[in-house]
């Protein structure tokens, strides 16, 4: 469903060039929960900003549910990236002046969903990622933990194709952590939700189905988790 | 459209409601200030016309002003065409007069104004002088040997106070010798001093018509005739209703004889205002301008995440355009009322021009034109940094 074929993305301009990502290909299947890890400068950032249409391959193809996204436009992709993807970032990134409920209310309500549709997707999915009773406060009024769940609500609320995640757990303790991680898994396993995570914490990996690990721009290796829960290098 | 309207104000309102206020509060008032300067120097300026206007109604010409034809320097069978002029309606008064200049000294002060020659009762069917005398009484229409004096004519012992050459602070009841440009000289008592704030007539002097006639040995003549008409601003088209009833002299409208006088103060003013203007309009471009650039510096970051999670760059345009409209919303209603409160008090104090007290004329095109001019530096003022912020690419504003 997520296809990335021979993709390269070097940045500087002249002779001193960095091949952020080198000929990477990978798919990735619906309902997969991906971890893609590796040390700093690795490419894994590249590779998850590549999906999440953040960034342009400089060579390469990217298909996301058919959709070849070299062939979009800036507007068309801001459009995908409103209505297939959901992105959730290191930092959180709320907009300080709304609450959580509007933070999560904002995605929906460019999509064009009325003010009804709104509230209840709001509703629905703030209850589910456990702020309920914190829809009314802003951003600054909570916790790390609590702002970076309000992310993922709103990364959810227009019921993305694919989740993407950039070290969601950087900024957290691990008790934060592990919450925001178990909330992955519940919507993984109960939504049947896609979601493509990047981390360098190696605890994190218990909960990967399938794990990506890249060095200087490469996948190095893959390993998929068996039934017995055990992981496996992939064939 | 309407979407990402809603979605652009849902923003804006956000930041307005839970953004800085002071910042807010101190901007809004700029735009006030902005709208109020943008506003009262016109005001004043269209009041100081208003006012010259008026003078020139009343102190100086009436509405209309008929002088002899062509290379004659009389009108005669004068008062023919006063009855003429009389009975045509819409005409309120009639008043045939001379002009001179004439020589008059007091005490060795010399001096040589207009001197005008009346018949005071129909004078005061036109003009307003005759209740603007501020000592002495006006001419009577049978007086000789009495002259009226503009109180700047009339001036001050100490000279340094005179705008004018004058006599040198004559008063009513003493006498003054003028010299006429026949050669005939004769003494003549002050009978009173007129302050009526227009300069034409407190620099000069007054005489009977039938004492005029006298020196010059002349009967039913006139150099100008002025005539009052029931409503301003149609004059026009009484000169043409004049014409239809068979007045063959030059008929000159109260605007074409005060023109050059007026239009000189008048540029001189629009040169001063249009500076003002360009000014104010600058400062508001400039305040708006920084005030959303550092707003949209400042969320550099915020703007990129929103485009990332897929809120187009157009939304967050709007945004900011939206509020900078706002700004300019408050900030104009806020210039209104001080620009009331400004009236209000130039009501109760108002500013006196060497012509008289001047009332601004706040006017609706006046208004419609600032707040348009106003509306469109906050649109390109809010326009321009949000779109060169937005520009940038979205990873690039995510890493600031």
């Amino acid at each position: 469903m997520i296809i990335g074929r021979d993709l390269t993305r070097i940045y500087g301009m002249g002779a001193v060039q960095v091949r952020a990502l080198d000929g990477v290909s990978v798919e990735i299947q619906k309902g997969d929960f991906v971890g893609i890890m590796g040390p700093s400068g690795s490419g894994k950032s590249t590779l998850l900003h590549m999906f999440g249409l953040l960034d342009r391959p400089t060579s390469g193809t990217i298909i996301i549910d058919g959709v070849d996204a070299g062939t979009l436009d800036e507007r068309a992709r801001t459009q995908f990236r409103l209505r297939r993807l959901g992105y959730v970032f290191q930092d959180y990134a709320l907009v300080p002046e709304l609450t959580a409920k509007e933070n999560v209310y904002l995605p929906s309500m460019a999509r064009g969903m009325t003010a009804q549709e709104c509230t209840l997707a709001c509703s629905e999915i703030l209850t589910l990622v456990g702020l309920g009773n914190r829809i009314h406060h802003l951003p600054g009024e909570m916790s790390g933990g609590e702002q970076q769940r309000v992310a993922i609500a709103r990364a959810l609320v227009n019921r993305p194709t694919l989740l993407l995640a950039d070290e969601p757990c950087a900024n957290l303790d691990s008790q934060n952590s592990k919450i925001i991680l178990d909330l992955f898994q519940r919507l993984n396993r109960d939504l049947h939700q896609t979601i493509v995570m990047v981390s360098h914490e190696e605890w994190h990996k218990r909960y990967f189905d399938r794990i990506i690990s890249m060095k200087d721009g490469v996948i190095e290796e893959e390993v998929n988790r068996n039934e017995g829960g055990e992981l496996t290098p992939s064939p | 459209m309407f979407e990402e309207s809603k979605v652009a104000f849902f923003l804006a309102k956000r930041s307005i409601l839970r953004g800085n206020k002071g910042t807010l509060s101190l901007t809004i008032l700029i735009i006030g200030m902005v709208f109020v300067n943008l506003i009262f120097l016109p005001s004043i300026i269209t009041g100081v016309a208003v006012l010259f206007n008026q003078q020139s109604i009343d102190y100086s010409y009436g509405n209309l002003v008929i002088e002899p034809k062509k290379n004659q320097v009389y009108i005669t069978q004068v008062s023919e065409l006063q009855r003429k002029l009389e009975r045509i309606p819409g005409i309120t008064g009639v008043s045939p007069r001379y002009l001179t200049s004439a020589t008059i000294s007091y005490k060795g002060n010399v001096v040589t104004p207009v001197l005008y020659a009346i018949n005071p009762s129909d004078e005061q069917g036109v003009l307003r002088i005759a209740t603007k005398v501020s000592s002495g009484s006006y001419l009577a229409d049978g007086d000789t040997g009495q002259i009226v004096l503009g109180f700047r004519l009339a001036g001050n012992e100490d000279e340094k106070l005179d705008v004018v050459p004058s006599l040198g602070g004559v008063s009513v009841g003493r006498v003054v010798d003028i010299s006429f440009n026949n050669g005939v000289t004769r003494q003549y008592r002050v009978k009173g001093i007129v302050t009526s704030n227009s300069f034409s007539v407190d620099s000069n002097a007054f005489i009977t018509k039938k004492e005029y006639e006298d020196v010059f040995g002349i009967e039913d003549m006139a150099n100008q005739v002025l005539v009052r008409t029931i409503e301003t601003g149609k004059e026009n088209e009484m000169r043409n209703t004049l014409l239809s009833f068979g007045v063959q002299e030059k008929i000159w409208t109260w605007q074409e004889k005060s023109a050059n006088f007026l239009n000189q103060i008048i540029g001189s003013f629009n040169i001063i205002n249009f500076i003002g203007t360009a000014v104010s309009l600058v400062i508001a471009i400039v305040v708006i301008f920084i005030v959303i650039f550092i707003n949209t510096v400042y969320r550099r970051k915020q703007i990129g995440i929103l485009k990332a999670i897929g809120i187009d760059r157009s939304i967050i345009i709007k945004s900011y355009l939206f509020q900078a409209l706002f700004i300019f919303a408050i900030g104009t209603l806020m210039g209104g009322v001080f620009l009331l409160l400004i009236l209000q008090l130039l009501a109760a104090n108002p500013i006196v021009f060497p012509g008289g007290p001047v009332a601004p004329v706040v006017d609706l095109p006046l208004i419609v034109r600032s707040t348009m001019s106003l509306f469109i530096v906050s649109l390109i003022a809010g326009y321009v940094p949000a779109w060169i912020t937005t520009r940038e690419d979205i990873l690039s504003a995510i890493r600031g």
